[in-house]
């Protein structure tokens, strides 16, 4: 009876860490969701165009998933004015972050690791 | 609409820009005869303002042109890793082979992308435009050009005198101006008619066929379907005046690209098929052609067996050299 107590409880900090972690999230997937919009509708107007490797809006959601929305915001627009045609471009990655407790989906959005569904 | 504070200041330089090119050519049309407060007289500025940005914007394009060209010189190190590559359609393959490119264009200088910045500087345009006719209505001045009295002359001014510039399509279902309607479903139809065609020009005949097997492309392909429906979209919901900003950009696009697709097609793309064919025609494919770089290695590789290279007599070979 009382190992069931204790698992119960034990499920409900889980339960509320994860959402806890996912409110945490929400901004970054705010902006990834953005992002993929912008990829998918707007981006293929204009074909390739950037001189670098990630190209900028990959960059800039890349960026946003592993440093959240306001880090990854602002490497994204030192990206995008570091993006002219005087530019030697090149490979270009996100400077990695020390550490990562989550995980990326197939669509983009930054999920806890441990958890199929976020 | 407003525009934060911050993003504001940034976009000061160009809103300087677009409102002084708008009321020089506002001045001038005024200053030939036209009514200053007529809408086509606004129409005109601003046809003549998208003109001088995107010919401003032409040596960036020209760079990008000879940039190109300068491929020539490692296209056998850019047809290594297409080799190396080939029939790998997964992501990693994708992933890798692109890095490798960008990698081989930095360390040569011959990156052919135009990167970013012509865009980026589209969207202020865009939202300075957007802006001022929105203000115009309630004759807010602009940032130093349009004074309160020509931001309330353009916000007022009326196309064939009854259709408003500032209003769209959705403000129309209120104020029941049928000219606004009717101008907007037409400019919807040619918008997406140019752009149509602008994406089909470069998905059938300037890519190369190794970029048509890509994942991108398939994705160009659906989007081509889903065009007509942003720009119904947007032909609802924006002012008049925006939608010329639009349509005059679309029509210099698809005028561009036809003359770079004609003229400098990407190698080994039916365009560049097109374009061999066309000058052998006139007897002008050679060696010379080939060294000015118009015409990749690579082109001239795929397309030895279904062309043969004219012998050229003595006299002709010296006077081409001599033309060189």
């Amino acid at each position: 009876m009382s190992s069931l107590v204790a698992t119960q409880s034990v499920s409900l900090v889980s339960v509320i860490r994860m959402i806890a972690f996912g409110l945490y999230l929400l901004p970054r997937n705010a902006a990834v969701l953005l992002l993929r919009g912008y990829r998918a509708v707007i981006s293929p107007l204009y074909g390739d165009v950037c001189r670098y490797y990630p190209s900028c809006s990959s960059y800039t959601l890349q960026a946003i998933q592993q440093r959240g929305l306001v880090l990854g915001t602002a490497l994204g627009v030192y990206r995008l004015v570091r993006c002219h045609p005087w530019a030697a471009g090149g490979i270009d990655d996100v400077p990695p972050a020390r550490r990562q407790s989550f995980r990326v989906t197939r669509f983009g959005f930054v999920v806890a690791s441990s958890h199929g569904k976020g | 609409m407003d525009i934060p504070g911050f993003i504001s200041t940034i976009l000061w330089p160009i809103k300087w820009v677009v409102e002084g090119l708008l009321v020089l050519f506002h001045t001038v049309l005024a200053g030939l005869g036209m009514d200053p407060a007529e809408g086509l007289t606004w129409v005109l500025s601003i046809v003549g303002m998208v003109l001088v940005i995107r010919a401003a914007l032409i040596p960036i394009f020209v760079r990008q042109i000879k940039s190109q060209r300068k491929m020539l010189e490692v296209a056998p190190q850019l047809k290594k890793i297409q080799d190396k590559y080939k029939g790998k359609k997964d992501q990693f393959s994708r992933e890798a082979m692109s890095r490798e490119t960008m990698e081989l264009y930095k360390k040569t200088g011959t990156n052919p992308l135009s990167s970013c910045l012509p865009l980026l500087l589209q969207m202020p345009i865009f939202f300075s435009l957007f802006s001022v006719l929105n203000d115009a209505q309630k004759g807010t001045a602009g940032v130093f050009w349009l004074n309160s009295d020509l931001a309330l002359q353009f916000g007022n001014a009326k196309l064939f005198g009854v259709a408003p510039l500032h209003e769209s399509f959705q403000q129309a279902t209120a104020t029941g101006h049928v000219a606004v309607m009717i101008i907007a479903v037409i400019m919807v139809i040619l918008m997406t008619g140019s752009q149509f065609i602008t994406q089909l020009q470069i998905m059938s005949r300037n890519q190369s066929p190794e970029a048509k097997n890509s994942p991108m492309f398939k994705q160009q392909r659906i989007l081509l379907y889903i065009l007509p429906l942003v720009f119904a979209f947007s032909g609802f919901s924006f002012p008049l005046g925006v939608m010329f900003y639009w349509l005059t950009s679309n029509f210099w696009t698809m005028g561009q690209q036809f003359l770079v697709i004609r003229n400098m097609p990407t190698p080994g793309s039916e365009a560049a098929k097109a374009r061999e064919a066309r000058l052998a025609k006139k007897g002008k494919l050679n060696i010379a052609t080939a060294a000015d770089g118009s015409v990749n290695h690579v082109v001239l590789e795929a397309a030895k067996p279904t062309q043969r290279q004219q012998p050229v007599g003595k006299t002709r070979a010296k006077k081409q050299g001599e033309k060189k």
